[in-house]
């Protein structure tokens, strides 16, 4: 494969490479904090598509892995010290494992069934976290505010959260892209459209389903040790919340599912609208309504989403659109 | 006339105008400054009842203290108040990403936390990392003052020490209750309230009947109900408005007897009395109540100072900005939590962090709130430690219509408890 010669490898790479290189160079708080929000919900769409995108399985508990890797990592973080990446890394790794484990259970149902099972996953984490005892049950874990010192102080310790995750949403684009070009994607895409007829053309359904359930949940296990590393605790309310899950959905749906930039695209407009709906009078109860109406229209009238719209009718484009 | 006749005319006209215009620059740069209180409101989700009634009494203060002209610094500066705030949902995600905008781009120079424990938990790191002290109110969690933060002051009386009260109130109302239920919500807030209450009560010889925690958001409280055995001594737990005043109601509907029942945070809201028969003998604990009598004569007492407005020039004003709203005690949490800053920066003669820190640290004094003293030990700084706890019951007026009272402590009592009639 010789990805780095296709202009739309090089696109959402350069966006999200110059974004964050800009974000350093300014050195400016409140666009690092504006950018660590809008990095991590890119990266946690771009995690889902490659299970919703590339398969067309729709998890609503997708946030699950962001909950579960998030407290396992701080847990090694906070009760045995270990530093942030290490701790990070151990958090996507036991996401990507829990959601192998998870994958070969449910990623045999299909359709409604699925999307069900991923929701009472995330509610029974939930009823786990709050119930275990070395996670601090309720009430959570925290970190002594002399935790950041190793980092230099509270200042560098967030900075150095915002590049791991620049680094992370770098590697998810990257691992979206590669899988999509792949002959393991092309399988996954053989799923969306068939599966049935996937599995009689020769594509190892379970297992490919399982591995991209594994690889979509590495990301958002890594980002919650992040975010819950940054905040000074964690807590069941905070880890498994149901409508990130959604929201994170309509990214997808709204940037364009399979496709490499529509979670991208997806994200940073889904945040942005979100911002100014939460600043409207007349919106600021309603944005979550708002956000259904949207995920509704799109499903009706532009279900390729913004990128697939633009891929559709101008042609031209579609190399440089993945 | 000759045109020489007019110069004193001009010169007089043109010293009139430019005068004022001259001096008044003067004046406006070494005389008054205005300093930005930074805060993130929940003004959407589920905090949305307790936080606006806690902006609400922030404005209030903020009003009355400029009104007066403001604070007068040691050189003389005059110092007004103004306000920046942010919608945060009532939801952690962002609330980083806010302070860090308050105090960046906004300039805010003090901040007030958010509604609620784990809200403001994430903005205290932000604080203590910009140097910036935060009071906090609407935050009763222990733990958040136990992290090592130096710039972070509670308002509210802890967590800890929410409930504990009421196990003595039904010592005083039925020594021979022994048996405790207890169902709360699972959250921080809740949880920290009552395995408190829990060790409290067995210290105190009550037996734990029941020790059940649900989910935030529940609205079908009969599993939980279903396992409270009868008879019990007392029913306690809760968590936050919504769930809490469903799970009163369906107490009532349920006809469970006990001889208390005391919830969290709901029972002191004046809402709270739109249950009807329902809310009749529920006992609330109360950070502040209208009734409270802290006064300049208490304080005497105590030996300490008292400051600020008084218990009922604080009511009275509350509801004639508030079109007649009976002010609950996150209302008073509010204005405190402006109050204080207001008096540490007078003391202190400066908005220096350093000089305001100092005065909050020795800080021992008495507000319309009660008393107002911090932990300044490392271990638990910020910590409030001067504050106690009222816990008011909902009787029935002689127009038939609910009435809160506070009932303990006795010194405080404007009526006495009842035991739970059976239902």
């Amino acid at each position: 494969m010789q990805a780095w010669r296709r202009l739309g490898f090089w696109l959402p790479v350069a966006v999200m490479f110059v974004w964050g290189l800009l974000v350093l160079v300014m050195h400016h708080d409140t666009v690092r904090e504006t950018a660590f929000t809008l990095f991590m919900f890119i990266a946690l769409a771009s995690s889902l598509n490659i299970l919703l995108g590339y398969t067309g399985y729709v998890s609503f508990g997708h946030i699950v892995f962001f909950g579960l890797g998030g407290y396992f990592g701080f847990y090694l973080l906070s009760q045995h010290n270990w530093p942030l990446l290490p701790s990070a890394l151990a958090g996507g790794v036991i996401s990507a494992l829990i959601a192998g484990l998870l994958g070969m259970a449910i990623l045999r149902l299909r359709g409604a069934y699925f999307a069900l099972a991923t929701i009472g996953i995330n509610e029974a984490a939930r009823a786990f976290a709050d119930n275990f005892s070395p996670f601090g049950g309720a009430t959570g874990m925290f970190i002594q505010f002399s935790a950041y010192e190793p980092y230099g102080g509270p200042g560098p310790a967030l900075w150095a959260s915002f590049i791991y995750l620049w680094i992370i949403t770098l590697a998810v684009i990257l691992v979206s892209y590669l899988v999509k070009h792949s002959r393991f994607g092309l399988g996954l895409l053989a799923i969306r459209e068939d599966e049935d007829a996937a599995m009689v053309m020769g594509v190892k359904a379970p297992r490919a389903k399982t591995i991209a359930f594994m690889l979509s949940a590495v990301g958002p296990g890594m980002i919650g040790t992040l975010y819950f590393f940054k905040n000074g605790n964690v807590e069941p309310g905070d880890a498994f919340q149901l409508h990130m899950s959604i929201e994170m959905l309509v990214m997808v749906m709204l940037g364009g599912m399979g496709t490499v930039l529509g979670p991208l695209l997806g994200a940073v407009t889904y945040v942005g609208l979100r911002g100014y709906l939460l600043t409207t009078p007349i919106f600021q109860n309603l944005h979550l309504a708002v956000a259904g109406l949207i995920l509704l229209l799109i499903i009706l009238f532009v279900p390729a989403g913004a990128v697939g719209w633009v891929r559709s009718r101008v042609p031209w484009l579609r190399r440089a659109l993945e | 006339m000759k045109p020489g006749k007019w110069y004193p005319v001009i010169i007089l006209v043109a010293l009139g105008l430019l005068l004022p215009g001259a001096a008044s620059p003067v004046l406006a740069a070494g005389k008054t400054k205005t300093v930005v209180i930074g805060f993130t409101a929940s003004k959407t989700g589920k905090f949305n009842v307790e936080a606006t009634r806690q902006i609400n009494g922030l404005h209030l203060w903020m009003e009355q203290v400029n009104a007066k002209g403001g604070v007068k610094l040691a050189d003389g500066t005059m110092v007004k108040f103004a306000d920046k705030y942010y919608d945060d949902e009532s939801k952690k995600g962002r609330v980083q990403e806010l302070y860090t905008k308050l105090i960046s781009a906004d300039k805010a120079d003090f901040l007030i936390s958010p509604y609620s424990s784990p809200l403001a938990d994430a903005s205290a790191v932000i604080a203590q990392q910009y140097n910036k002290i935060m009071i906090t109110t609407g935050a009763a969690s222990d733990s958040t003052y136990k992290k090592g933060f130096t710039l972070v002051y509670q308002t509210y009386t802890p967590a800890s020490r929410y409930l504990t009260g009421a196990v003595d109130l039904l010592g005083k109302l039925n020594p021979s209750a022994k048996t405790l239920a207890i169902v709360h919500e699972k959250d921080k807030f809740s949880t920290d309230v009552v395995n408190a209450l829990k060790a409290y009560a067995i210290s105190k010889g009550y037996k734990i009947a029941l020790f059940e925690g649900y989910d935030s958001g529940t609205t079908d409280f009969a599993p939980f109900i279903n396992k409270i055995p009868q008879p019990v001594g007392a029913i306690m737990g809760g968590g936050h408005f919504a769930d809490t005043t469903t799970l009163a109601k369906q107490l009532y509907e349920k006809k469970i007897n006990a001889s208390m029942i005391a919830l969290l945070v709901a029972p002191p809201e004046p809402k709270f009395a739109e249950l009807g028969d329902a809310c009749i003998s529920v006992v609330g604990s109360s950070q502040w109540e209208p009734a409270a009598k802290y006064s300049p004569e208490s304080a005497k007492k105590l030996g300490m100072e008292y400051f600020g407005i008084s218990v009922a020039d604080f009511t009275k004003s509350y509801q004639a900005k508030y079109n007649g709203e009976t002010p609950s005690y996150h209302s008073a949490g509010g204005y405190v939590a402006g109050l204080l800053l207001q008096k540490a920066i007078e003391q202190a003669g400066s908005t220096d962090t350093a000089k305001v820190k100092a005065v909050l640290d020795g800080m021992n004094l008495m507000t319309f709130y009660g008393v107002i003293k911090f932990d300044t030990t490392p271990k638990a700084h910020g910590l409030q430690v001067g504050h106690d706890m009222v816990y008011i019951q909902w009787q029935k007026g002689k127009d038939g219509k609910p009435v809160k009272q506070v009932v303990w402590p006795e010194a405080a009592a404007t009526a006495s408890a009842f035991v739970c009639p059976a239902r």
